[in-house]
């Protein structure tokens, strides 16, 4: 029984018309997943943060601290 | 297939007219094979020239055909490299990657080859195994 000829011309071109097109849509897939789920949640918490943010009341509670060398605590 | 190993993304070949771009003449797949039939059988083939072509011809993107083994083989024998004989065997083996049909096909069409010349195949040798 003898063996039937098999293609043996462009095997590479073949695999990469097919795996290529699926690796470029898969890494565009876990780019906006990464950008949905980590970047922009981590922008909308830092914008949730800084939106009730009082500067003055925090710039009067670190004065009291005693972490800047610019101002002194108050009554010293 | 019929694609041209220059023209990997050319498939199924469409007429020069409809190419996007370099209008160089695509050689047919029978017009490469008749050329590296004719590398090998040069009568006073040397060494590097062997070597050269084989290297060359196994970059290419397809599984050299068996006539253009034989005729590499042929040369081999002309310079009297069993060693080189038996690792285009082993290249050919390599280079079809995991498309396992075409190794044994190969070794079909060139037994006679094979006898005639006496070589041996990696796998006779038992160094087919890693």
């Amino acid at each position: 029984m003898s063996l039937a000829k098999p293609a043996m011309r462009g095997l590479l071109g073949k695999r990469l018309r097919f795996h290529l097109p699926i690796a470029f849509a898969l890494s565009l897939v876990a780019a906006a997943a990464f950008k949905y789920g980590v970047t922009e949640p981590r922008k909308q918490a830092y914008a949730d943060f800084y939106k009730q943010y009082d500067t003055t009341k925090e710039f009067n509670n670190m004065r009291e601290a005693g972490v800047f060398e610019s101002v002194r605590p108050t009554g010293k | 297939m019929q694609a041209s190993t220059e023209t990997v993304f050319l498939y199924p070949p469409t007429p020069l007219s409809a190419r996007c771009y370099s209008h160089a003449k695509v050689e047919t797949d029978e017009e490469f094979d008749a050329r590296w039939v004719t590398y090998f059988s040069k009568p006073d083939i040397d060494a590097w020239e062997l070597k050269k072509g084989m290297n060359t011809l196994i970059g290419y993107d397809l599984v050299p055909e068996p006539k253009i083994l034989d005729s590499a083989l042929r040369a081999c024998r002309r310079l009297n490299d069993l060693a080189s004989a038996i690792r285009i065997l082993e290249a050919v083996k390599d280079k079809s990657g995991p498309h396992k049909d075409i190794y044994p096909y190969l070794i079909q069409e060139l037994q006679p080859t094979l006898t005639e010349l006496g070589i041996s195949t990696p796998e006779d040798l038992g160094m087919d195994i890693l």
